[in-house]
């Protein structure tokens, strides 16, 4: 089971990372932000990566 | 007719995949037989069909699109960023390459220990847990572009083509590029799952050029996990 759930989600930080992103879309969308979003979210993945890259 | 920007994708995931799916299951069958084994294989592929076809209907049922789209896009991006940040991880050094015969010998020490039963389980379930990464990616680029028979018909094809290569060479796969295709197919998932989130929730029609907003987000992540491998790089030198 344990294997089954880590190979769907993967570790906590990758967990930690997609839940970051995505408070900060709903936030974005939610303050009518979306046109900023576009542009800051994908930095946002990707330095999430390079986190989970060199933990 | 295939659509072949869906067709490549789910191709080169699906062969990644394969070959660690290969690997386990030929491990298993120098102890319980190749017959054995490949029944386990068979019996996992068989569960994995069934969800492939199990998500087909669900969508054919009219769920709502954007429930799936949220849902998928966040298995998307789960998957992608692990796999770009491994990628980015071993291209820079810090973590060592993926070795199909480290995976196989490893694979052959647990199976020594067990018995008939736990060595099929064995093969059963890394099949299945492989191809449960085959599957999100074959429903996610089915549900984007409606191409469900392209995407279904990449990862078939990289089921054939690495069975048959493996069992031309009988010995693990090790010559596959993993790390380059993980890093490619990384970047592509985490741009398709990065488009989705934020669709689902609520940015409707975010994206400022609709689809083709795909490729970008795809070049960028690719850009950014070259330069980030080099960044790190650079730092590891220097502290060494």
């Amino acid at each position: 089971m344990n294997a089954f759930l880590k190979t769907l989600f993967g570790d906590a930080g990758t967990v930690s990372v997609v839940v970051i992103i995505m408070i900060t879309e709903r936030v974005f969308v939610a303050t009518g932000q979306v046109a900023v979003a576009v542009f800051t979210v994908p930095p946002l993945v990707l330095a999430g990566t390079a986190w989970l890259a060199t933990r | 007719m295939l659509d072949w920007t869906v067709f490549i994708p789910a191709f080169l995931t699906a062969a990644v995949e394969w070959v660690e799916a290969f690997t386990i299951v030929l491990a298993v069958s120098l102890t319980i037989g190749w017959r054995a084994a490949a029944g386990a294989a068979l019996a996992a592929l068989a569960a994995l069909a069934a969800m492939t076809v199990a998500t087909g209907g669900v969508l054919g049922l009219g769920v709502d699109v954007r429930w799936l789209q949220l849902v998928v896009g966040v298995f998307l991006l789960l998957f992608g960023v692990r796999w770009l940040a491994k990628a980015v991880a071993r291209g820079a050094g810090l973590k060592a390459l993926h070795d199909e015969g480290e995976e196989f010998a490893a694979t052959r020490a647990e199976v020594a220990r067990g018995d008939w039963m736990a060595s099929w389980l064995i093969a059963f379930k890394g099949v299945l847990l492989e191809g449960l990464e085959v599957w999100l990616v074959v429903a996610a680029l089915g549900l984007h572009a409606h191409a469900w028979t392209s995407s279904a018909a990449g990862a078939l094809a990289a089921l054939f083509v690495v069975v048959a290569a493996g069992l031309a060479a009988r010995a693990p796969l090790r010559r596959v590029p993993q790390n380059a295709i993980k890093f490619a197919v990384g970047a592509m998932i985490t741009a398709f799952g990065t488009f989705w989130t934020l669709e689902a929730v609520g940015g409707g029609a975010a994206w400022p050029w609709g689809d083709w907003s795909l490729i970008g987000l795809a070049a960028f992540y690719a850009a950014g996990g070259f330069a980030l491998i080099e960044v790190l790089r650079t730092t590891r030198r220097q502290t060494q």
